[in-house]
């Protein structure tokens, strides 16, 4: 009863006032400003995926057509072009084009996805230095800013959203004197605070998941509904923490002044400050190793490795018995010692990249646990999980490539070394790769922990305003 | 009159618990982030010369081949870190740190930073830039929104009229209080700053130019803050919705107005694809685009024959493999100086837009100049990047001509060390003052349209404030 009539009451004051219904319209403005970025940003990923793998066809298709030649009786060309040996099918010439899609919620936050690659071309070459590329073509300066999308506005505007809508509740009405005569009425603090709350509550989710909804629908996001589900899981728990905070900050009996400087204060502090020091103090404690090793590796690998080529294919064979037998040891398998080379050098350069993996991810675990100074750190996590463009799924596609790799290594190495000729048959049979997305769990998983820290926070908050509240008197 | 307006206020400040909690927190970030940012750019400067060293060691000591292979086999590039950077990382850990120069192409610059960091780095890093930038304007907000607004409500606006004051008067004493507060902050930071800077790098004087002319920037944006917290406090009904309002323009300033700024110079100036620049350029390496041919091996032929009087390729005192390397270089050159000439002339476009939406929000104005004046905005990546490219030109013609002049047409040639350590260092030199003012020149007219427009919004409203 109480609910309803302060809901019908508080929709009335807010409808009559201009200055709240103009900050709610922007507010919808940015929203979908932010969306259509989004959308756009998705829509191009896609074109490009689309391109690429057209291109990768045509490759296919030109090389099928030039075996069916050459086998046909054709003139085969230049020796290093000639599509039938297997290290020309498989090297350059014959690369596979591989790419992970947009995840179905991509286009509600960017978040890596400008920065890191979706895309490569795997061919028997494909080495730790293929994963250093860099990713799409973009302005530094637009990544050192980052993207106006929707979890952009969801982690650094929703909580102002919030707090202007909710730093007067209990204060305003004492400054207007409308608290007593409220109270007059058979009705608590705590019920009044806790209607307006809801009032307010049902209005920013509302608009927010109202858009994340339609943001889904403009890119394929109800394909996913668990991820979906986890999205605006996520964005309701952020809400509600900043909610509990404005409510606590009205308990303390502060006038709405105070209330509006001490709760910016605390968003400035959580969503702007903290984060910044988190990233320096992680810089500072745990720096990132030097990617430079990689390039002296690779080049003093390299020049030694052309010069020990036999001795190469010797030590190669030890390792390999199982291909001594096949491996035809005149002087017309060049093509197996100039393997041989690739093959140590790709040795050396997976040592330094384990080594400089291994320190990465020390660091990277323990700036993850750095995110608990701030629910916008954490918030960022979860959109970031729920959308699929955080770190962990290129991660994935990084490993699954790897794994690629390896599995067209292994078509066509044995042919190189046996200086086997390869025909329209073992053109089509080269491996294809397929993105295998995360099981849902996992990503829940992963998402569970930050999820629940927010969780307290914001019963933690909310809990000590509901107690305080039942304490309030009118004065 | 004023003087004692502007002491008035500093006492003011000085005694208000705020601005001392506050001045605290913002003093303490801007020494934590000048000092961090000494210590990274100090070990990166290191990483960079042990990095190019080796790389040298390599180059001369790769053995006896032949030059053209050489010019396969390359050299690395590092991008040199500015001493400046320390105050404004800028675009640095979002651009490549190396480059291969090899021969035929010109590569892109690998190793992204930011593509190792988590995502965490999206909030930005701490750094002297991004407090100056960030948090000092919150403090001047702190310190000023209730400069009239609280004397009318106070109503003691009405008292101090009275006493002859002229209202131009009581605006400049107010702000020269206010900037009285923040110089106690400021000017300390400055001095380590400078400090620092001398102990890095043995501070030359263009150096410290740059460092002089960046702290006037910064100064001229705390002006325009300072004037536009006044003038709004002036017209704001209340100290509080002062407050509220110039939080408003504190957001869309720092967060609302750059963001969008990025996609907006992405829908006006949009990139090639990474796909779709490759593309291009491998369909204008084999078929050439209007105006720059292939080079024809027959007339180069042809032409070489009849240079030196000859009747055969192998009568040549020189070999044609050599100058017709050469020639397919030139002709590569031109390509990739129409494609990523067009790359980096979209991206200055893009930051054009950046610069002209300063309009509405000074920090981009003072972003753009603050990075240029640190050396680390995309125009200098450019600069750096055009000069590591003319290095791989000249280096890789210097092996072609060596080739070409010390062996024959057919011949196996091979070269070794003392040809290689004929090939000079990379010696970069940084753009002059002049050259990034240039470039930033929009910025910086527009910054000085925002103090002024500032300064008069800030009159006009001490003016028409009225004192009940």
């Amino acid at each position: 009863m109480v609910a309803r009539t302060v809901l019908r009451n508080e929709a009335r004051l807010l409808m009559a006032d201009r200055v709240q219904v103009a900050a709610l319209a922007l507010f919808g403005l940015l929203f979908v400003y932010a969306v259509v970025n989004g959308v756009a940003w998705v829509s191009k990923q896609n074109a490009t995926i689309e391109a690429v793998s057209v291109a990768d066809v045509e490759r296919s298709t030109a090389l099928a057509s030039e075996l069916q030649r050459i086998e046909d009786g054709g003139d085969p060309g230049s020796p290093f072009r000639d599509p039938r040996s297997p290290n020309v099918l498989g090297g350059n010439r014959g690369a596979r084009t591989v790419a992970m899609k947009p995840g179905p919620l991509a286009a509600l936050s960017v978040g890596q996805s400008d920065l890191l690659p979706f895309y490569y071309d795997v061919s028997i070459y494909t080495n730790e230095q293929t994963f250093l590329q860099n990713g799409e073509v973009a302005n530094p300066l637009n990544l050192m800013v980052g993207r106006f999308d929707l979890a952009f506005v969801i982690i650094y505007l929703l909580p102002l959203l919030v707090l202007a809508l909710g730093h007067n509740v209990l204060s305003g009405e004492r400054e207007q004197g409308t608290l007593a005569l409220t109270l007059s009425q058979p009705v608590s603090v705590r019920d009044v605070v806790a209607s307006k709350l809801l009032f307010r509550g049902v209005l920013v989710l509302g608009l927010t998941l109202g858009v994340s909804l339609l943001g889904a629908a403009l890119s394929s996001g109800f394909a996913d509904p668990a991820r979906l589900g986890l999205w605006c899981l996520g964005v309701t728990v952020y809400a509600l923490f900043w909610f509990g905070l404005a409510a606590w900050v009205n308990t303390l009996n502060r006038s709405s002044a105070w209330n509006a400087t001490a709760l910016a204060g605390a968003w400035i502090a959580l969503v702007v400050v903290i984060p910044a020091l988190v990233n320096i103090g992680a810089g500072i404690l745990h720096p990132l190793p030097s990617r430079v090793e990689m390039i002296s590796t690779a080049r003093e690998a390299s020049r030694q490795a052309v010069n020990e080529r036999s001795e190469l294919l010797a030590r190669y064979l030890e390792d390999h018995p199982e291909m001594a037998g096949a491996v035809v040891t005149d002087a017309a398998s060049s093509a197996a010692l100039a393997w041989a080379a690739t093959e140590e050098v790709n040795r050396q350069l997976e040592d330094v990249a384990t080594r400089y993996d291994e320190r990465l991810a020390a660091q990277l675990a323990v700036v993850q646990t750095y995110r608990f100074f701030s629910p916008a750190l954490l918030m960022q996590s979860v959109l970031n999980d729920a959308a699929g463009t955080g770190g962990a799924r290129y991660d994935r596609f990084e490993g699954q490539v790897r794994a690629f790799a390896e599995e067209w290594r292994q078509y066509f190495v044995p042919a190189i070394l046996a200086g086997e000729t390869m025909s329209v048959a073992s053109a089509a049979g080269r491996p294809e790769f397929a993105f295998v997305e995360e099981a849902p769990g996992a990503v829940f998983d992963r998402a569970a922990m930050p999820l629940l820290v927010l969780l307290l926070l914001a019963v933690a908050s909310s809990g000590q305003a509901a107690m305080r509240l039942g304490r309030v008197r009118s004065g | 009159m004023i003087s004692r307006i502007a002491r008035k206020e500093f006492v003011d400040l000085l005694r208000d618990g705020r601005f001392r909690v506050g001045a605290a927190i913002v003093g303490a970030l801007l020494v934590v982030s000048l000092g961090a940012g000494w210590v990274n750019v100090r070990d990166a400067r290191s990483q960079l010369e042990a990095a190019q060293t080796t790389a040298r060691d390599h180059w001369d000591n790769q053995g006896e081949k032949n030059p053209h292979s050489a010019a396969h086999y390359g050299m690395y590039a590092f991008k040199p870190r500015f001493a400046l950077s320390f105050i404004d990382e800028g675009i640095d850990p979002w651009t490549g740190t190396s480059v291969w120069l090899e021969a035929h192409r010109q590569n892109e610059f690998l190793m992204r930073p930011a593509q190792d960091a988590s995502a965490a780095q999206r909030f930005g890093t701490l750094t002297a830039a991004g407090v100056l930038q960030h948090l000092v304007p919150l403090l001047i907000i702190l310190l000023a929104f209730g400069a009239l607004a609280g004397e009318r409500e106070q109503g003691t606006l009405r008292q101090l009229l009275a006493t002859g004051v002229t209202r131009r008067q009581l605006a400049i004493g107010k702000a020269l209080g206010v900037g009285g507060g923040l110089a106690l902050l400021v000017l300390p930071a400055a001095v380590g700053g400078a400090a620092a800077l001398m102990m890095g790098s043995g501070a030359t004087g263009s150096l410290l130019t740059r460092g002089v002319v960046l702290s006037l920037v910064y100064l001229i944006y705390f002006a325009s803050f300072i004037g536009l917290a006044i003038a709004i406090s002036a017209r704001a009904p209340s100290a509080r919705s002062a407050l509220v309002v110039l939080l408003g323009v504190w957001v869309v300033n720092g967060l609302v107005a750059p963001r969008a700024a990025v996609d907006l110079s992405g829908w006006l100036h949009p990139a090639p694809t990474a796909f779709e620049f490759a593309r291009t350029l491998d369909e204008q390496m084999a078929n050439g685009v209007e105006g720059i041919r292939p080079p024809d091996r027959e007339a180069i032929t042809q032409r070489v024959l009849a240079e030196y009087g000859a009747e055969s390729v192998e009568e040549l005192p020189v070999n044609l493999s050599g100058i017709t390397l050469h020639e397919s270089e030139l002709y590569g050159d031109q390509i990739f100086d129409l494609n990523y000439g067009a790359l980096w002339d979209t991206f200055e476009r893009q930051s054009r837009v950046h610069e002209t939406l300063a309009m509405v929000a000074p920090l981009l104005a003072v972003r753009s100049l603050s990075m240029g004046l640190a050396g680390t905005d995309v125009e200098q990546h450019r600069h750096f990047a055009t000069a590591a490219e003319t290095y791989r030109r000249e280096f890789v013609a210097s092996m072609n001509d060596d080739l070409a002049q010390n062996s024959r047409t057919g011949e196996t040639y091979f070269a070794d060390d003392d040809l290689w350590e004929t090939v000079p260092p990379l010696e970069y030199e940084a753009p002059s003052l002049a050259w990034v003012l240039g470039n930033r020149s929009l910025s910086l007219v527009v910054l000085l349209l925002w103090v002024v427009g500032a300064g008069i919004a800030a009159m006009g409203g001490v003016r028409r404030s009225e004192s009940v």
